[in-house]
Order: structure tokens, then sequence, then C-alpha cells
């Protein structure tokens, strides 16, 4: 029992700070609710410190629901991370939009606590647990603006949708409980591969979990709600949704498919060969067509999405590690650039208070000079151009690609990147090269919080791409041992 | 794993590269709304890079083709990356041209950026001097990818800020022109690198010095060849990828152009050289045709778009294309004299087309016109001008006892070797550039002054004379007396053709039958 207790000590961290912040919320007038933005920082500080501490035992607790391995450590730093910046860009906006509420910060916990338990869960039950914690939190965070009509309706799309894909998942997971009598991924990956589960059924349930996954992450033909949800919630929690729910979800599609339906890569890896290019299609060429620029970083993680699915299937050839590393190093590259392209156009709302078209961009590069150097930092790392993180998760994920002998759709894959390079280069484009129509008004002022962010997100980029041997060590030691049982 | 080869004291290559960026990092951080002061910074780095050039010109051994200032040192060791750097003698070549224009560009464009965001243009050439030197010293292939992508954003920048008025559609062409054939290199960068692995628990190779000694499968060679090719010769450019050039070199600022046309377009060729000869000898001999063919298009289609192009400054974009094919043919001619030939076609043309639009530059700042048929008359009011232009277009069409003429010269020698019908057609490529160079000359300088207003217009100042003359003097120099040039990438040429001699169908007996018959250089 004390040995549960201790394996998710983090986890307790965040909920008890997230309790907090809800009971000391209504005491506090609008002005000292400035601070609790940085209990929850000071919260997810300390719970990846005890993470690191702890990293050198390896066990499992709750029954074998959760690993406590360097697999988990590493997911549970990078999402602790991801909750950092995404506080850390939302507190400024909340202020001028007047929606500094206590409850913004638990949600952003309680979601950073499901999508721990997701990437540290072992069974299927633990890990369903984390998905829906994490997604009723995400669905209350899209729709914080509940007096903006866009909020509310991404909010509902977001639910529904989710709620759809929840089905799906648990369709599938039922199917293998069923035949196999076990929730524990290891468990059934032994049976199945054992033959004790008929093939059709086994079709299913990969069906299943390939449609639940495929919504969850947004991959085409599931991405429709992407858009919409991105471009309607707050920026700073479309940031976290467009990043968090992703690394999440890649930590358990690896898991799964490799733990549990490792021998019948015959059977997905095709089905996710179709589903990687399409995604990649969809995203790629999609994204020329957005003058929204949140819309168009929406398309353009599905793209991600679309390589992401690349390495996995580089990873179903057994004996190659190389594929899942390269999502682990991948996932901490795109949280990088992803959250700080977001934290941008939040910085653009809250000072020119822009409306995120493309239009608008337009004399940025004049009037706001950082703030558009590092926009160009974040497009090109995108795109995949060094030196920054883009270029060597892109690098690393072909490598892997290569490796696993699928050299076609590496090819298939520098095409789409391609093809996306325009659209992140229109960017910097109307920043740099197109004058604004108007007189760019600056209102609202400095917000120390936001520059931090995107500073820790600018720095990050840079440093994976120039200096990437710690985290690229991290994410090929975290397969040293991954625990599934 | 660390190691450090025939230092003078100091890693001059880590020094050299990187000086430009650095200045361009305190120009930006500290210099802001100090013209003299940024200026200054940057003549003083370009200046310091360009006599470091003349340390290593003389502390350079021309009779090895090792890799000499050697720095070594682990950058991803799980990947095998390091941070390689090192100089043979067409290296030291490449850097003399890159240092020499990146040094004569920002005098020549002292006024040009003026009210436009002057401080970002010359920090972007500082920038880009940094990815080209890169380049040049890379011994890694992850290294010599890294900087061929970095050389592509400032250069992005250059032409679309700082450009003319269809610049944005220049400048995203020349990007995805360019990053369309390096993804193609990418993977055929990890494919090679991981194939080359002794066994499947070895970190990838992306050393060059062992991967041009590596020999992979026929088929991995075919693909990767057409791969690596096909990235290079978009930026040399070859027919038919070429459609990014013209329309680059148009919209670029002067400085812009001299850059593009004097070095970038040069990496392709230096890049044939270094990765697609040495890495793939199995292949090459099959790919030799179809590269020739393409090579000799590109010579009598950029020689005849020439002629009829109405801005100057295409007319000199569509001439780059046929010199650059002179480079292509010389260097997949596959002998020794072809192979200097091309090089030295490389050096010649980066002094002389450098000094071409650098030319154009100053004639359209005075008379606010690149229309060839709106000059006229010119050399009344710019004796000094005229001269200068007549000397580079002589130099540019091959008149013997200048530059131009020695490259084209050993290059078609080399070719007539390989094929005497494609070498007879070839040499109509040099008729045509005395067309159109002479009838260019003619039509701007002579024929009577069309605008009176002209007369008033100042000649050349010592600033302008001070950016073009060094140029000259090379092209004299390298006319008169190429065996300084030549000496220098002899040795690594030689042994370029000992690497593919093995895999030629005649075993390697043309390579250096006419290099003998001419006594040698």
């Amino acid at each position: 029992m004390a040995h549960d207790l201790v394996a998710i000590m983090p986890e307790l961290m965040l909920i008890v700070t997230g309790m907090v912040i809800l009971l000391v919320d209504p005491l506090l007038p609008t002005e000292g609710r400035r601070g609790l933005s940085w209990l929850g920082i000071f919260a997810c500080i300390t719970a990846s410190l005890s993470t690191l501490i702890s990293s050198a035992d390896e066990f499992t607790a709750f029954n074998h629901g959760i690993a406590l391995d360097k697999y988990s450590v590493y997911f549970k730093v990078l999402l602790l991370g991801v909750a950092i910046i995404a506080m850390l860009l939302s507190e400024k906006h909340l202020h001028l939009k007047k929606r500094l509420l206590g409850e913004y910060y638990a949600l952003i916990l309680f979601m950073t606590v499901g999508l721990i338990v997701m990437a540290e869960s072992i069974d299927l039950i633990t890990f369903f647990v984390g998905l829906e914690l994490m997604a009723y939190c995400s669905y209350l965070l899209a729709g914080f603006f509940r007096y903006e009509e866009r909020s509310i309706e991404a909010s509902m799309k977001y639910f529904i949708t989710g709620a759809f894909a929840s089905n799906f998942l648990l369709f599938g997971l039922a199917f293998l409980y069923g035949t196999t009598g076990s929730t524990n991924y290891q468990e059934i990956g032994t049976a199945i591969g054992a033959g004790e589960v008929p093939s059709s059924v086994l079709a299913i349930a990969i069906i299943m979990l390939l449609v639940g996954f495929g919504f969850k992450v947004g991959s085409a033909p599931f991405h429709n709600w992407a858009p919409d949800v991105y471009q309607g919630s707050p920026t700073p929690a479309a940031a976290l949704l467009s990043v968090g729910p992703k690394i999440a979800s890649f930590a358990v599609i690896i898991k799964i498919f490799n733990i549990m339906l490792g021998s019948e890569s015959d059977t997905w890896v095709p089905l996710m060969i179709a589903l990687s290019i399409a995604t990649m299609l969809v995203g790629a060429t999609l994204a020329i067509v957005q003058r929204d620029l949140k819309r168009m970083l929406a398309y353009s993680s599905i793209a991600h999405v679309g390589y992401l699915l690349l390495a996995v299937i580089a990873s179903g050839q057994s004996a190659r590690t190389m594929g899942t590393s390269a999502v682990l190093f991948y996932l901490a590259a795109y949280a990088f650039m992803n959250m700080g392209a977001f934290g941008v156009l939040v910085f653009l709302e809250n000072r020119a208070g822009s409306g995120d078209s493309l239009d608008e961009m337009a004399g940025m590069g004049r009037r706001f000079p950082w703030a558009a150097g590092i926009m160009t930092v974040f497009m090109l790392s995108l795109a995949g151009i060094p030196p920054t993180a883009g270029f060597l998760a892109k690098f690393y994920l072909l490598a892997s690609v290569v490796d696993a002998g699928y050299t076609w759709l590496a090819v298939v894959g520098v095409f789409f990147s391609l093809v996306s390079a325009f659209y992140y280069l229109r960017v910097i484009v109307y920043m740099y090269m197109r004058d604004a129509e108007s007189e760019i008004m600056v209102t609202g002022e400095k917000s120390w919080d936001l520059s931090l962010g995107l500073g820790i997100a600018v720095s990050g980029v840079l440093l994976l791409g120039i200096l990437p041997a710690p985290v690229l060590n991290a994410a090929q030691n975290a397969l040293e041992k991954v625990l599934g049982y | 794993m660390y190691d450090f080869q025939d230092q003078i004291g100091f890693p001059i290559l880590t020094v050299m590269t990187f000086l430009p960026a650095l200045a361009g990092v305190l120009m930006i951080a500290f210099m802001r709304g100090r013209p003299n002061w940024y200026k200054t910074t940057a003549l003083i780095a370009t200046g310091a890079n360009f006599l470091l050039t003349f340390v290593i010109l003389s502390a350079f051994d021309h009779y090895t083709a090792d890799r000499q200032f050697v720095e070594n040192v682990p950058w991803i060791k799980s990947l095998g990356i390091s941070y390689h750097m090192g100089v043979d003698g067409i290296s030291v070549l490449m850097i003399l041209l890159t240092t020499l224009l990146s040094l004569l560009i920002i005098p020549a464009s002292w006024n040009y950026a003026k009210d436009k965001k002057e401080l970002t243009f010359f920090a972007a050439f500082l920038f880009l001097e940094t990815g080209m030197l890169g380049l040049f010293c890379a011994r890694d292939l992850f290294m010599f990818y890294v900087f061929w992508e970095v050389m592509l954003i400032p250069m992005y920048f250059i032409i679309g800020v700082w450009g003319g008025p269809r610049r944005i559609y220049a400048a995203i062409k020349f990007f995805l022109f360019t990053l369309g054939g390096s993804l193609l290199m990418l993977v055929a960068i990890v494919a090679i690198a991981w194939l080359a692995r002794p066994n499947p628990y070895a970190t990838p190779v992306f050393d060059m010095d062992l991967l041009q000694t590596t020999l992979f499968s026929w088929n991995v060679q075919y693909w990767a060849f057409l791969a690596f090719f096909v990235a290079f010769a978009v930026k040399v450019p070859m027919w038919p990828l070429h459609t990014w050039l013209p329309d680059a070199h148009v919209e670029a600022p002067m400085a812009g152009s001299v850059i593009l046309a004097g070095v970038l377009l040069k990496v392709g060729g230096y890049g044939m050289l270094r990765i697609c000869l040495p890495f793939f000898p199995d292949v090459v001999s099959t790919f030799v045709p179809y590269i020739m063919v393409l090579s000799i298009i590109a010579i009598i289609y950029g020689a005849l778009l020439s002629l009829v192009q109405k801005d100057i400054k295409k007319l000199v974009a569509y001439s780059s294309v046929s010199h650059m094919g002179f480079v292509t043919a010389g260097i997949f001619a596959l002998n020794v004299v072809g192979i200097e030939g091309g090089i030295l076609v490389m050096f010649s043309h980066g002094l002389l087309t450098g000094a071409l639009f650098l030319m154009v530059g100053f004639l359209s700042e005075r008379v606010h016109t690149r229309e060839i048929s709106a000059m006229g008359g010119l050399a009344s009011p710019f004796p000094i001008m005229a001269g200068f232009l007549l000397f580079f277009t002589l130099a540019s069409l091959g008149l013997p006892g200048l530059s131009g003429f020695v490259g084209e010269f050993l290059s078609l020698l080399g070719l007539f070797t390989y094929n005497k019908a494609m070498g007879a057609v070839a040499a109509l490529g040099i008729i045509l550039a005395a067309a159109y160079l002479l009838w260019m000359f003619q039509r701007v300088m002579f024929t009577g002054l069309r605008d009176e207003k002209w007369r008033k217009l100042p000649d050349f100042s010592p600033r302008e004379i001070v950016s073009l003359a060094p140029l000259g003097f090379l092209a004299i120099w390298a006319g008169v007396y190429p065996n300084t040039f030549i000496d220098l990438i002899h040795p690594p040429v030689i042994k370029l053709t000992e690497r593919l001699a093995p895999y030629m169908a005649d075993g390697g007996s043309t390579i250096h039958n006419i290099f003998a018959s001419l006594g040698g250089f």
C-alpha cells in the first residue's frame, strides 16, 4: 500500500495542489489569483524532481497497473514540462480575457495527472481511467471562454468526437479482455503470441484500436475535430491540447502495439501505413489553404502525427528499438516547437489584439522583432530545417524508417514535408516580407511569464537541435527495459 | 576520437567558419541604429576571414591529397556524428572564392540597403558566409547536410526581404527547389550512413573519409547517387532543374546575386566531386551519358536564352546556366583534365559572374533600369565602367590569357576525350557566349547615348573600383599562370580519379593518358 502511494507521489502532488488551488481560489481577489499559476508550476517542478530522484527504482505498482521504468520517467518529465509551459503561456491571456480563475490551473494539473497515468499504465483499465481523466479536463479547457461561441463549439465538438473515440477504444479493449481474460499488456501479448485469440477477433480489435487512437491523436480520416477545436479553444489551452494528449497517446500506442500486439505486426503495419500516408496528405495539403494560423497549426500537427506514425511503423519491426526512440525524441521536439508557435500567437493576441489570421502577421517582423524572430525559429523547426530540434527529430525518424526497411515510406514522408515547408515559410513571408496594411496598435502589457515560457520553448528547440545528446540518450535508454508486467 | 592534426596553434577552420556568425550576432545585439559601427564590424569580420584564407594557403601542404587542419570532436556520440572539419585543395580554392566574394560585397553594397533594415541585411550575409565556409570544411556527412540547409535560410531572407518586386515568389521558389532536392539527399544520407555500419550494433558512419572508401551494393549506389545528384543538380543548376535561377537572380539584391552565382552554385559542383563520384564509383559510368547530354543541353540552351534576354541581369543569369554546363561536363568526363577544368570553371565563373553581377548592380543604380534596350552609349559618361565591363565580358567569354579560357579549355579537352562529337557541340557554347556577351556590351555601352541626363552621373567611385579590382586581378592571375590553382587541386583530383579508375569500362586508361600527353601542369 505504502509502496503504491510512493509510486504515484508526483501524481499525488499535482492532485493535492489542484485541490488547494480550487479551495483558495474563491477566497482570493482577482489580482491575487495571478500567483496561482506559480503554485501549479511549483507543483510540476517538484513532481518532476521527485520523478527524477526516484528514477533509479524500476518496479510496477497498483497490482501491475502502472510501471515505473525509464520509459515512464521520460514521459512524465516531458509531460510535466509541457504543463509548466502551458501555465506560463496562460496567465496574462486569461487576465486580459477576464477569465483568470483558479479552476483553469486545477484542470491543467488534473489533466497532467491523466496524461501521466496513460503514459505509465501497463493495464487496459488503468490506461482507460487515465484517458478519461485527461479527456474530461481537456473538454473543459477547450470551452473555458464560455462567453465565446467558438469556445463552446470547440468544447462540444471535442466532447462528442472524444466520447465517440473512447467508445471505439473501449470496444477494442473489450474484445481483447474477453478473449484473453486479462487486462495486463504483457499477459494479453503472451496470449496473443500463443495464438489463443481467434484472428478475426484480433482483426476487429486492431481496427477498433486504430480508429480510437486515430481520433485521439487526430490522424486522418479521424482528424476533423482538430482544426475547429484548436481554433475555438483559448490559445494557451490549444497549445496544451495540441501537444499533451498526443504525447500520452503515442506513449500508449507504442506500448499497446509493441508489447501487446507485437506478434501481430503483419496485421497492423499495413493499416498504419495507410493511416500514416493519409494523415500526412491531409495535414500537408489542407494546411496550405488555411488563412487562420491556429487552423494552420492544427493541420500542421496532423501532418506531424503522420510522421510520428511512420516511426511507430518502424518500431513494429521486431528487434529494432530505433523506431520507438525516434517517437520519443520527436515528441520532445514537437512539444517545444508546437507550444512555442502557439505561444507566439498568445503573445500577439495579448499585445496587438490580433485574431490569428495570416494577414495580421504582416509587418510583425518590424513591430515585434523578438517575437517574430522566435516564431521564425519555431516555423523552421516545424519545417525541419537545421539547426533546430525539428530537423534532428525528422532526421532520426527518417533514419529509423529507412533502417526498418521502408525507404519508400521515408521518401513519401520527405515529399510531404517539402509540401508543408511551403506554409511554414509563408508565415515568415508575412512577418518579414510584407508590410502591415495599417499601423499595428500595441495594446496590453508585457508579461514576464509569457516571455519565460517562450524562452524555455525556443531554447528547447535550439538545444535539441544543436546539443541533442542528453535527450537523445534518454530517449534511447528509455527502452532498455520497458516493464510490461 | 579527439583528433587535431596539422594545427597552426589554433583551430583555424572553426574560427574562420564561426567568426562571421559571431560578428553577426554581436551586430544584432549591440549595434542597432549605428550604421558605421555595424558596417565596419562586417567589413572587419569578412576581412579577417579573407586574411585567414592566406594563413591557410601559406601553411597548406600542396603535395598531399589528405585533409589538412583537421578537427575531429564527437558531437552526437550515439549516432556516430562528429564535429569533423578538414580541407583539401578543392575546399581551399572554394574557401578562397567564398571569403573574397563575402568581403567584396560589403563595400559594394555599402549604401544599398539604406532605410531597408540595413543591419539585418549585413548580418544575413555574415550568417551566409558561416554556412558556406562550414559546408566547404565539413568532413562529416551530417554536418555537410546541416550547413547545406543553414545556407538556405539567410539567402531566402536576402531575396525575400531586400529583393525586387516579385521577390516573395522568387524566394519561395528558390527555397522549395533546393529543399526538395536536399530532402532526397537526406534520405540517401540516412540510408548510406546506416548501411555503412560494419555490424548491426555499431553506430552509423557519417565520416566522409570512411564513406569514400566504403563500397555499397550496386543497387544502393544507384539510388543514393541519384538522390545526391538531384540535390546537387538543383544547386548547380542543371537543365531542366534551373528554372529557379533566373527568378532568384532577377529578384535578388546585387550582393545576393553575387553570392548566389559566385558561391551557392558552386556547392552543387563541389558536392558532386565530394560525394557523387567517390562514394558511388560503381554506378558513375552508368549515369555519365545522361549527365553529359544534360550538360550540353544546359550549355547551348543557356547560351541561346542569354541571346534573347531583354533584362541584363537575366542575361547574366542564363549565362551562368551555360557556364555551369561546362562544370558538370568537365567533372563527368571523369579524367584528370576534365575534372580540373570543371573546378577551374567553377572558380573562374565565381570571380567573373560575381564581377558581372556587381557591374550590373552598379549600372542599374545609376540608370535605374536593367532593360538592355533602354540603355545605350553609356561608354561616354562612364568610361572607367565601360573598361571594367569590357574586361569582365572578355574574360567571361573565354579570352585566352584570362581565367575563363583556362577552365573552359581544360573542360572541353576532357569532354573531347570522352566523346568528340559532344565536345564539338559544347564548343559552340563558347562561340555563343562571345555572341551574347559582346552584343550585350555593344548595346549597353555604344550605339548613342539614350538619355542626356545620364551625362551628369558620376563614373566609378573608388569604393566600386575597390570591390571589382581584386576579382579582375585574380582573373588575370588564373589566366596567365593557372598553375598556382591547378597545383592546389591536383593531388585531390588524382586521388579521386584513382578511386574511380577500377570501375571504368576501360579500366581507367583514358583517365591519365591525356594528362600525360599534355606534359603535366
